[in-house]
């Protein structure tokens, strides 16, 4: 059985491969100093080839197709495989992209003009070359000088026998290593290649190896050939080609395995490659024949990993005599890092300051160079401390058959993390943390409550984490809980879990069991207008030629006007007024001419360009279709579920299809119809705070409330009354209440001389009341019947 | 994650090769690598004279502080992170750009700093002493390049984070003084 709980989701940013300048960095700052002189100077190499390796990557890139196809020219016969080869198509269009085609190919020509004047090098663009070239190509080559030979067993490929299919992924293969030799000229390491092509043998057919090799060689020819002025530069291509050549005959290497804690919890594979691509970790090996620089650094590197510092730059003192025994080969590096951690100063900085949960979970950081696996691993470390204390648990731990297999007597224990192993999802997100430099800053267990979460009910919560997506709008937005601190523990949804909307029901307004429940979607529209939203409906009597409406016309101009419907769907549909230039004219004079409904009004107002520009281009697509979803159909999505079909919908089909889906739903026409401008059919008080002028602080700020609450709601009251009477009057006559107002002004004079404990409310009101400390001198007198405060509450 | 890193994933992200501006991009970086190097050194050099003589100002504006307390401990550690974040900045020259600072120094920071103990201010005054006495310690065009990013280590802790209303802790949506 295996265990599917996940642990969260911090970003993490894996090392595909490394480069000259990362990898400097890495090592330099593992072991805790600056680059040194020979790594310095490895660099400057790096910087000064640049110029000749950009150079001959933009060479490759200029003839990139000349290379390909001759490469496949030579493995395939009867047709021309360059027709197979397909261009990657121009990521325009998706989220987040920021450009069209259109405003690239302008700016394309904007450089290339400007280019011919500055003295850099330029780099041309890519050609592509024409298809019936290849002919003439084809025999020049055979008269060319140098050609690899070939071996005696290969055949060449038939393209009508291959297939479109077959014939369309060895082309794009093809195409594939050029562009990653490309890369590696340009990053300056051949790292890249190896990475990405040892073991891909295993991956493309057995029986077509022969010819790639001799399809890779041949491009290796034809590279050197493009480049063959310049001997050092066809020399570093064909070194360059060499190793994809080499690393692509490889067998697939093994994975790597990581052991399993129990029988519950099995060990995991590391496929061999992201074990290639990540950092070159030290891994410092004590050895009796050691120089002194470097057992030094052995020792600075155990430290590092038991204490988490480097006790000898910080404090000058370290565990001498335990070095000496080391040095002296009384000690191994085990026993060295044993005695460590029964140290004083590892009980002062890791024990006593520290719950013992937490004790453990960073002794298993310092000496097993890993989190806590599960739950039982930790019950089993729990026994052992609540036992024999502190300097049991480090026995167990080094003692342990895992420290053993990994570090065995003589290395330095290391942290096994992200690219050194394959690390398991149940607790993935503590485990990142626990590498961290701050790690110890933390003192609340993170594991142990993290597997307890696991065997709990779902929370109210994002999925990966309250706080992981900070906008109401995103996904999980339903569930306004956490905001003062939150954490980053992880809910175990799953692709089942649903949202439930509030007051809608279980059933959320969706179909049942295959049929669609009678006025089941109905809930969601129930209360519209709950927090002071109004919602703008077109009547007929806007639209002459639909028939005149039976009650006939609708005179709150208000809400039905033409104009104000037109501005409430702008309002829904962008979010705010927009400006004139955004205005969308032709819609506009369309609908109230009544050629469109007004859904198809909506329907145009989300085609504009800077709807389009608002809510897709500059977002991610999950962001993006919940922005839209919530501007055209009043709701979140319900799910992952639901955005499944969206995503689809963009991926496959764009923008355009994605806000047709939304306003061709039968949703759609069920809540809003055509006449109706969507209103928002979900809104949670802590989204309602947000839009408020005061932001979402406003939410949480302590309300100003006077000393004494009773007399604050009489006083309230009151004024309210007050108010209400005086607006009744108004109604009544405009000559009386302008009368009115002016006796309530001067009723308000001398009432606010009395020292009132309540300043900011109505002094008439509290006069009223007949508060003790109000002199009566100051009490108002009865003037005129309009000006009388209230018939219930005049004494 | 250098610049060069950069470019290179973003192409495959796109299928592509790099493009000229990328190149040239690139092109730049190489041709400033010596430049860089060179600053580096310089920055290695004068790494403890700023050190130094950034604490002694920073216990001049503030004296009460634990580095301050006379306990050689906390001096020495006091004076061993400082020195790491101008390490980080010198790592940031050689990548070209904020990324080490940013995923190595920066994340987490204020959290640690809070879980210490030590108030957010006296980290931002040390750091603005560091700041100065780097402006005068390294020559103009040194400092140039270096300034910046004692820029932003200073806004990371001064300025609020994200401003959306989960980050509502001490020294988050309260600016430190």
């Amino acid at each position: 059985m295996t265990n599917r709980t996940n642990g969260g989701s911090p970003v993490t940013h894996p090392q595909a491969f490394h480069t000259v300048p990362t990898a400097v960095i890495a090592e330099a700052e593992q072991r805790d100093r600056y680059p040194k002189s020979s790594e310095l100077k490895t660099l400057s190499a790096f910087f000064e080839s640049g110029q000749k390796r950009l150079e001959i990557a933009a060479a490759l890139t200029q003839n990139a197709d000349k290379i390909v196809a001759a490469g496949a020219n030579r493995i395939f016969t009867g047709g021309s495989p360059m027709a197979y080869l397909e261009r990657p198509t121009d990521p325009i269009g998706m989220p987040g992209s920021r450009y069209y085609i259109g405003e690239d190919y302008l700016s394309a020509n904007v450089r290339h003009r400007r280019g011919k004047g500055t003295s850099i090098t330029q780099f041309k663009e890519p050609q592509s070359i024409d298809s019936t070239n290849t002919l003439v190509d084809q025999i020049a080559s055979l008269f060319a000088q140098g050609r690899p030979s070939v071996p005696s067993r290969f055949r060449t490929i038939s393209i009508a026998k291959y297939g479109t299919a077959r014939m369309k992924r060895s082309m794009r293969d093809l195409a594939w290593f050029l562009r990653y030799v490309t890369y590696a000229m340009v990053a300056g390491d051949t790292s890249i290649i190896t990475v990405n092509t040892r073991g891909l043998r295993g991956v493309i057919p057995e029986d077509v190896t022969l010819a790639t090799v001799v399809a890779l060689r041949e491009m290796q020819w034809k590279a050197g050939q493009c480049l063959l002025p310049d001997s050092n530069a066809a020399a570093l291509v064909k070194r360059y080609f060499e190793v994809l050549i080499t690393d692509y005959l490889v067998e697939k290497p093994d994975d790597r395995l990581r052991i399993g804690v129990s029988k519950l919890h099995p060990g995991q594979p590391l496929p061999q490659s992201y074990y290639q691509s990540a950092l070159p970790t030290p891994k410092l090996v004590v050895k009796p024949g050691l120089s002194e620089t470097e057992l030094q650094e052995a020792i600075r590197a155990a430290y590092r990993q038991v204490l988490e510092r480097d006790v000898t730059q910080a404090y000058g003192l370290a565990a001498s005599d335990l070095e000496s025994k080391l040095r002296s080969g009384l000690y191994s590096m085990k026993e060295f890092v044993r005695h460590l951690g029964k140290s004083r100063l590892y009980r002062r900085e890791f024990y006593e300051p520290f719950t013992i949960s937490r004790v453990i979970e960073l002794a298993h950081r310092h000496f097993l160079g890993r989190g806590l696996s599960c739950l039982e691993e930790f019950q089993t470390y729990f026994d052992v401390i609540s036992e024999g204390g502190l300097p049991a648990l480090v026995d167990a731990l080094v003692d342990s058959q895992e420290y053993a297999d990994y570090f065995g007597e003589e290395t330095v224990p290391y942290l096994r993390g992200l690219g050194i192993e394959a690390q398991e999802c149940r607790n993935w997100g503590p485990q990142l943390d626990l590498f961290k430099y701050s790690a110890p800053a933390r003192k609340v267990p993170q594991f142990v409550t993290t597997f307890a979460r696991a065997q709990k009910p779902l929370p109210d919560q994002h999925p990966y984490g309250v706080g992981n997506d900070p906008l109401e709008i995103q996904f999980g937005a339903i569930f306004p809980d956490e905001t003062r601190h939150p954490s980053a523990q992880p809910a175990h949804f799953s692709s089942t879990s649903r949202r439930i909307l509030i007051s809608s029901g279980l059933q959320n307004g969706r179909r049942h069991n295959g049929h669609v429940e009678p006025n089941a979607s109905a809930h969601l529209g129930r209360v519209p207008g709950l927090f002071g939203q109004s919602v703008f409906k077109l009547e007929p009597s806007h639209q002459p030629e639909r028939g005149s409406h039976p009650q006939g016309p609708n005179v709150n101009l208000a809400h039905h006007s033409m104009d104000a419907v037109i501005l409430g769907a702008y309002r829904q549909v962008f979010g705010r007024e927009v400006f004139d230039s955004q205005r969308q004219d032709v819609a506009e004079t369309k609908l109230k001419g009544g050629e469109i409904t007004l859904r198809d009004f909506v329907r145009q107002l989300a085609y504009s360009r800077a709807f389009r520009q608002m809510y897709w281009e500059n977002l991610y697509i999950t962001k993006s279709i919940e922005c839209i979803h919530r501007r055209l159909l009043g709701r979140p999505t319900y799910g992952r579920a639901e955005l499944n079909r969206y995503y689809d919908i963009a991926g496959k089909a764009g923008f355009y299809a994605l806000v047709d889906a939304i306003i061709d739903s039968p949703e759609y026409a069920q809540v809003f119809g055509d006449e109706t401008v969507p209103y928002d059919r979900y809104l949670t008080p802590r989204g309602y705070a947000l839009r408020s002028p005061q932001g979402p602080t406003a939410w949480g700020k302590p309300r100003h409330n006077p000393a004494i609450a009773g007399e604050w709601m009489a006083a309230q009251s009151t004024a309210q009354s007050a108010a209400q009477s005086a607006a009744q009057s108004a109604a009544q006559s405009t000559a009386q209440s302008a009368s009115a107002v002016a006796v309530l002004d001067r009723q308000a004079e001398p009432a606010s001389m009395a020292p009132s404990p309540v300043p900011n409310l109505a002094p008439e009101a509290a006069a009223h009341n007949g508060h003790p400390s109000s002199p009566p001198a100051a009490k108002p007198e009865p003037m005129a019947t309009a000006a009388q405060p209230s018939e219930a509450n005049s004494p | 994650m250098s610049l060069i890193k950069q470019v290179i994933l973003n192409a495959d992200e796109e299928l592509r090769y790099p493009t000229p501006g990328e190149l040239r991009m690139i092109q730049t970086f190489c041709q400033s690598g010596a430049e860089r190097i060179q600053l580096v050194k310089q920055l290695e050099a004068k790494a403890p004279t700023i050190v130094e003589k950034g604490t002694r100002q920073f216990w001049k504006i503030c004296p009460r502080t634990p580095s301050n307390s006379g306990n050689r401990i906390k001096t020495a550690s006091a004076k061993r992170d400082v020195g790491w974040y101008i390490r980080l900045i010198s790592y940031c020259l050689l990548a070209g750009n904020d990324r080490p600072l940013q995923e190595i120094g920066l994340t987490g920071m204020k959290d640690l700093y809070a879980n210490v103990g030590i108030p957010l201010t006296n980290i931002l005054q040390y750091m603005r002493c560091l700041k100065a006495e780097a402006i005068k310690q390294l020559d103009a065009a040194t400092a140039e390049e270096v300034i910046p990013y004692f820029d932003q280590i200073i806004q990371y802790i001064a300025l609020p984070g994200p401003p959306y209303f989960i980050n509502d802790g001490v020294g988050e949506s309260i600016p430190v003084v």
